[in-house]
């Protein structure tokens, strides 16, 4: 029988905490919030919240000596889930208050989400679809989900990876066509929060889980 | 095709849910824990979580009881009452907070709204307008859970309030709180022809009707309480009657 | 010098103490405390939520009604009303529920407010006849005069007519039934002799109420004062602040009943029902001040100087006596009422003073001699230049 993975989330000063460990809690996994870089190093898979400004983060990781440790988890192969602010940090550059150096665990910049060719309100705020690019979503946090599900969303900067090949779901808003979710290899990001996305929701976060299970 | 959100409305005033009429008395209409989770169930979009009376009595918002509400409710919860500070901020989104609403305050001290936006990002941040008529229609913005005239015009205040960083309005009318009389059209109006951000209008939901009639008006989302509290609708009945009337909402699959 | 009437002042406990429960002190005239040092009113609405059988008192009631209503539609009960929360509440239900014709009537605030003319109308709309009686405007003010200097309480007036007018009105219309709202002493820490009866006699009034000076001692203190001339003194107007003789009243068979005795009063649900039915809106302008509450008491521009005379003659502002009842009809606990009270109670109703002066013709000067004059020195002491209350509930 295979063990039982131990989770970690990633405290870095802000974020909505609660609400995601009590996602893995209500799957049954079993899951600890920690600040400390040395815990990464026993973490069978990590995650990264956020809720709250790209500079604030990058600082936020950066002074708790974070950002050593999830580069450095994440060169491990283990499986990494960043939500919202989170995958916005794994990317290469962010330009929120300034421009920031991210974590660079996928090669892209964050951008602001601007010149809708439909209008629409900045911040996006509210519930929309995640649909394919044309990467297929067998076997990945997407797997088995219908091809357009939604999801919550929350930001007003956009996940701009390099590759076509790590964008993993992509989303409409106001007429424009955005990365929603990215991924490279074993590390996965979601723009939207999973967490707060009911059943579907849910059932992302589980496939995270049972990735995690069997890389364990 | 943009989502119009369907979000009830929970007053807290301690451990119970109240339902006031005009921003005024605190009629018991049942438990944080079991309405959170029905509207849960019911499909909808996201939770308003308000303390209504932190500010009036000089209290901090309970933390254990949002816990516990916020428990198993996996869509967002937008927390609000008595919020002063960054910190207090802070906490709340750690105790189970998506969203952080703030109005008393934010009226009396503007430039908490900036600095919550710097920390937390605007999209985190919700101004909470209580509004009431005036003459020549204005509105007048409310504090202390809506019993204190603030002298500050409503639409002027939430043009400062964008300014400085909010990401989201929830803009309620006192008059029609509680009344099951309609929304406050113009209001909405007023506030969405101002707003480059989403609109949460609030305050009289009667019928199906009231609610289109309120989209129709400008607001992006639509909070609810008496109507839920209840019994009148279930989230499903709104949704399905605006899926109808071609609007866009999230149907639960 | 000012020569005080109010026998309330000399009844008052020297030393101050709160009940255990709400947040009314033993300064209250007429309230009691029992062993336990709870008060009497917290006890009557222990009784009232868990002990009273409403089902009977409905019956009662329903008897009551049966027996007066009449078969030709005419008016057939008297309520006595401003198109408050309170008298809207009852007129409605005793006619949509118990199948009464109510003649509603109103004896006139001293001033009324923009919200309560407005709540008013929206009550009348709703579907009453209301018959008002406008005072005379220059007797009713002097009274109002006599009474803030000799009893500090310019409301008192308001207080005789109400109760007089009513029995005027069911003796010219030939209604033998009127119905009140709440029992105001048993409700709210008065006297409890009256808690287990619908009604109460003539006889009691000059104790409960009239504070051991009716108007008669009102009109002499008056023509002694030189606020009133002796034509003025003896104009028939002042007939309508007495009750009629009992022959009278005895003969018409007149009864006065308290709808709080038949119905389990609860002011805040009035407020809903009032809202729901008669339009009844809360005070526009926030909270009334002195207080947290805006549903309460919302008519007269006056009001706030009755509830801050309280505050300086017993330490027992609005906040305390709309916090008290809240607690007890468990809307908040003591400890938020506790807060409310700190935060409001004794706030200085500001907003209509000019016009209150010039109601009742002093200046500001002497308004604040008389009330300086009625602050009893168990409870003021003045530190730094500044009144201050010597207790307060904490």
């Amino acid at each position: 029988m295979r063990a039982k993975p131990n989770f970690l989330i990633v405290d870095y000063g802000v974020g909505n905490l609660y609400s995601l460990r009590r996602a893995f809690q209500f799957l049954n996994a079993s899951v600890d919030i920690t600040e400390e870089p040395a815990a990464l190093r026993k973490a069978d898979a990590v995650i990264l919240p956020g809720v709250g400004t790209f500079r604030a983060g990058v600082s936020g990781l950066t002074k708790r000596g974070l950002a050593e440790a999830v580069r450095e988890f994440a060169t491990s192969g283990k499986p990494m889930l960043g939500i919202c602010l989170g995958a916005q940090l794994m990317l290469s550059r962010g330009f929120e208050f300034g421009e920031h150096d991210g974590l660079n665990l996928i090669p892209g910049k964050v951008t602001i989400l601007e010149r809708l060719p439909d209008g629409g309100k900045i911040p996006h705020i509210g519930w929309n679809s995640v649909y394919s690019s044309r990467t297929p979503w067998e076997n990945t946090i997407f797997d088995s989900l219908p091809n357009k599900f939604s999801v919550y969303f929350v930001h007003s900067y956009i996940l701009e990876p390099d590759s076509p090949d790590h964008v993993l779901g992509l989303s409409s808003y106001g007429g424009l066509e955005f990365c929603s979710a990215v991924r490279k290899n074993n590390i996965y990001g979601c723009q939207f929060h999973p967490e707060k996305s009911g059943r579907d929701g849910l059932a992302i976060i589980k496939n995270f889980i049972n990735i995690s299970t069997n890389t364990a | 095709m943009k989502n119009v959100r369907i979000i009830p409305r929970l007053d807290i005033k301690g451990p119970n849910v109240v339902k006031p009429v005009h921003a005024e008395a605190l009629r018991i209409v049942g438990s944080p824990e079991e309405l959170a989770r029905r509207y849960y169930e019911q499909g909808a979009d996201e939770i308003l979580y308000i303390d209504i009376v932190a500010s009036l009595y000089q209290r901090s918002l309970d933390l254990e009881i949002l816990k516990n509400v916020s428990r198993d409710i996996f869509i967002p919860i937008t927390v609000g009452g008595g919020i002063q500070t960054v910190r207090e901020m802070n906490n709340a989104l750690r105790a189970g907070a998506d969203k952080i609403a703030i109005n008393t305050q934010a009226i009396r001290k503007p430039k908490l709204i900036s600095e919550a936006a710097k920390e937390f990002g605007s999209q985190c941040i919700v101004l909470s307008l209580d509004a009431k008529r005036r003459p020549n229609l204005t509105w007048e913005a409310y504090t202390d859970g809506g019993r204190e005239p603030s002298g500050v015009d409503a639409i002027e205040w939430a043009k400062q309030a964008i300014y400085l960083g909010a990401g989201e309005i929830l803009v309620s009318s006192i008059d029609q709180d509680g009344t099951l009389k309609g929304y406050d059209y113009a209001l909405i109006r007023e506030i969405a022809s101002i707003a480059p951000i989403p609109v949460i209008a609030c305050g009289g939901a009667s019928s199906l009707e009231s609610i289109l009639l309120a989209i129709d008006s400008g607001a992006d989302a639509i909070a609810a309480a008496s109507i839920f509290h209840y019994n009148d609708f279930t989230i499903q009945d709104v949704k399905k009657f605006l899926a109808n009337k071609k609007i866009g909402v999230r149907l639960d699959p | 010098m000012i020569i005080k009437l109010d026998k309330q002042i000399e009844a008052q406990p020297k030393k101050v103490e709160y009940c255990a429960k709400c947040v009314v002190s033993n300064q209250r005239p007429r309230i009691t405390f029992d062993k336990n040092g709870i008060c009497s009113a917290c006890a009557y609405a222990w009784k009232k939520h868990h002990e009273i059988d409403w089902e009977e008192r409905d019956g009662e009631l329903w008897t009551l009604a049966d027996r007066h209503r009449s078969k030709d539609g005419g008016f057939d009960v008297i309520v006595p009303g401003s198109g408050g929360k309170d008298s809207a509440f009852s007129a409605h239900i005793l006619k949509s529920k118990y199948g009464l014709h109510p003649l509603v009537i109103t004896w006139a605030p001293f001033i009324y407010t923009d919200i309560g003319w407005k709540n008013f109308n929206s009550f009348v709309k709703s579907g009453f006849t209301v018959l008002t009686c406008f005072q005379n405007g220059v007797l009713h003010r002097k009274l109002a005069k006599i009474a803030f200097e000799l009893k500090g309480d310019a409301f008192e007036p308001f207080v005789y007519g109400q109760k007089a007018f009513a029995f005027h009105t069911a003796i010219q219309w030939g209604i033998p039934l009127i119905f009140y709202g709440e029992n105001g002493e048993v409700e709210y820490g008065g006297s409890i002799k009256n808690k287990d009866k619908p009604f109460e006699s003539i006889g009691d009034w000059d104790t409960l109420y009239y504070k051991g000076a009716g108007i008669d001692t009102l009109l002499k203190a008056g023509r002694e004062m030189g606020t009133l001339t002796e034509e003025e003194a003896t104009d028939g107007a002042f007939n309508l602040y007495r009750p009629p003789s009992l022959e009278k009243i005895q003969k018409l068979g007149a009864e006065m009943h308290w709808l709080s005795y038949y119905k389990k009063w609860v002011p805040q649900e009035n407020f809903y029902y009032a809202q729901k039915y008669t339009g009844f809106a809360a005070n526009e302008e926030g909270r009334s001040e002195g207080t947290y509450s805006k549903y309460a008491s919302l008519d007269d521009k006056t009001d706030g100087f009755h509830y801050y005379m309280a505050f300086i003659k017993f330490g027992i502002g609005r906040c305390t006596s709309d916090a008290a009842h809240e607690i007890r009809d468990g809307h908040i606990t003591r400890e938020e009422g506790i807060a409310l009270v700190r935060r409001y109670d004794g706030e200085f109703p500001k907003k209509h003073f000019k016009e209150f002066l010039e109601y009742i013709d002093i200046t500001e000067k002497h308004f604040w001699e008389v009330v300086d004059s009625y602050r009893p020195p168990h409870l003021w002491e003045k530190v730094a230049g500044e009144w201050r209350l010597k207790h307060q509930i904490s």
